[in-house]
């Protein structure tokens, strides 16, 4: 991720004062959400469901 | 390697190593004072909480008036339940009524509980006393950190070494002997990873069996809150004293078996175990004694006449990156308000760790979510074929805690998360001493619900080993 994209993101989640104080935490944090996603294989059905499912009902 | 070998770091057994099970036991047949117990537990405290950092609030007073009124109730014959008069510790995420729950973060310093968790209550209805608060990393994913308001605990098998996390005065209090049991969280390995690396029992039930209520979330649909004791027969206590279904915690069921003593000394003979290699082979090589400490397990289980297989499992790097992927987003949602105003608040390690989920996108949480159904699915296939598995819990022994590369590589080499993901019961505990004489681990699954059977064949590693009678040399 570039540091410009990096940036916007971190701004578009409010995270400017982070990004004023902290640069280098926030610049890791983005790295490790970058590299983490790209291990994790997609499912190759579409259809396949996420966990947990919705589930109907007075249980809350 | 020194896996199940000579006792080194056996101390002398006074009150404070004596187990939650005996010592129960000898208050309801009037043997033993609770106030004794708790007054050796406070003197091993005094001597040791300086060099362990275990506390963050220690509640002396309180803990000695409960013991005094848990005297006069076993004096009269009134016992409030099975762990009555017995000493517990409370990790600073869980809430104690009239104590701070500080999350070890000067964001919640001044955050004092008005009530119990449901895990609290219950304890104290079963006649435990809350001793204190304990330390953790910041908000239960930081780090050993050293820009907190309090000092991080340390490893009672060597202080310079770290206890593990992210419940880590919970480990090393228990192995210490500063209290018998005590109360962890777990959400990517929390529980087990002190336990192993202080060379305790650490349990993570079946996801919702205990509640959460009352706990300072980290990751809704990974959070679990565990036992954590010196021995296999009192973690199954303490699980059977706070399980229990909670109408008001939207994760909770009800447990369909609770007698997780049941099966406890049938030993490993037929048990039919899942040995998941590639884990500490292939997907993440593990340290050579941590290595030889697992075989030693499995061949020692295998002479006690359990029939041991390999089994394999998705790989241990992708149950680690679906975990975090869930883990940052879902903690992103709570932490999100204070790392906008107040980043400074939180120390570095916990800044960095929590942030990542403002990079994630809602996909990434949906896609995780959906491979985690088929890695749930791949753990039910396996244990439809065996009893239990068989893994690593830490991929290397406790490294030293001022070294903060060293951390943050030794970390993530777990086998932890992947049970958080899929949510099935695991329970870590010691596995022998290495050549540096810090403890080594092994982890034992098991099947939705059939908490029995991990027991089951922890005991039976336990009984075999001899592991429940090895304490630090410390104090």
């Amino acid at each position: 991720m570039d540091k410009e994209l990096m940036q916007a993101l971190a701004r578009r989640a409010g995270l400017d004062k982070a990004l004023a104080e902290f640069p280098d935490d926030v610049a890791a944090a983005a790295d490790s959400a970058n590299s983490v996603t790209a291990r994790i294989k997609v499912p190759a059905d579409p259809r396949a469901e996420p966990w947990p499912a919705m589930k109907p009902g007075d249980g809350l | 390697m020194n896996a199940g070998g000579e006792a080194k770091g056996e101390a002398g057994h006074g009150l404070h190593f004596m187990t939650v099970t005996a010592a129960a036991h000898a208050i309801a047949h009037k043997e033993l004072s609770p106030v004794d117990l708790m007054k050796a537990h406070l003197a091993r405290i005094e001597k040791l909480q300086p060099t362990l950092n275990a506390f963050i609030r220690l509640d002396a007073e309180g803990a000695l008036k409960a013991a005094h009124a848990a005297e006069v109730e076993a004096t009269a014959g009134r016992l409030r339940g099975p762990l009555h008069g017995i000493p517990v510790g409370i990790k600073d995420i869980i809430d104690v009524a009239g104590l701070p729950t500080t999350c070890h973060s000067k964001v919640l310093q001044d955050n004092v509980a008005t009530a119990d968790a449901v895990v609290v209550s219950k304890l104290r209805a079963a006649g435990a006393i809350v001793v204190g608060k304990l330390s953790t990393h910041e908000f239960a994913i930081g780090g050993p950190s050293f820009d907190l308001p309090w000092p991080p605990a340390r490893n009672p098998w060597n202080p310079d070494h770290h206890p593990g996390g992210s419940s880590s005065g919970s480990g090393s209090g228990v192995a210490a002997g500063l209290f018998p049991m005590a109360l962890g969280t777990d959400t990517g390995g929390s529980v087990r990873n002190p336990a192993s690396s202080c060379g305790i029992v650490g349990m993570k039930a079946s996801y919702g069996v205990v509640s959460r209520r009352g706990v300072f979330p980290l990751s809704f649909t990974l959070d679990h809150v565990g036992p954590m004791t010196r021995t296999v027969e009192d973690n199954a206590l303490m699980l059977e004293t706070i399980v229990g279904h909670d109408p008001l915690d939207p994760g909770s069921v009800a447990a369909p078996n609770g007698h997780y003593r049941a099966a406890l000394d049938r030993g490993a003979k037929g048990l039919r175990i899942g040995f998941v290699r590639h884990f500490h082979e292939v997907d993440m090589p593990a340290d050579p004694e941590m290595t030889a400490g697992l075989e030693h397990v499995m061949r020692t289980l295998q002479m006690l006449g359990a029939d041991v297989r390999d089994v394999r499992l998705p790989s241990l790097v992708e149950f680690s990156a679906v975990n975090r992927v869930i883990l940052q987003s879902e903690a992103w949602s709570i932490h999100r308000e204070w790392l906008q105003k107040r980043p400074g608040d939180y120390g570095k390690l916990a800044r960095r760790r929590l942030m990542p989920g403002a990079f994630l996108g809602a996909g990434d949480y949906v896609i995780a979510n959906k491979r985690r159904a088929e890695m749930i699915a791949a753990v039910n296939a396996a244990l439809a074929e065996v009893d239990v598995l068989l893994c690593a819990s830490s991929m290397d022994p406790p490294c030293r805690i001022d070294r903060p590369a060293e951390v943050e590589r030794t970390y993530p080499r777990q086998a932890r998360t992947a049970f958080n993901v899929t949510g099935h019961p695991a329970l870590a505990m010691m596995a022998g001493l290495s050549s540096s004489g810090v403890p080594l681990s092994v982890q034992f699954v098991g099947r939705f619900f059939d908490e029995a059977s991990v027991y089951r064949v922890a005991r039976a590693w336990e009984k075999a080993s001899g592991m429940d009678k090895k304490h630090p040399a410390i104090g």
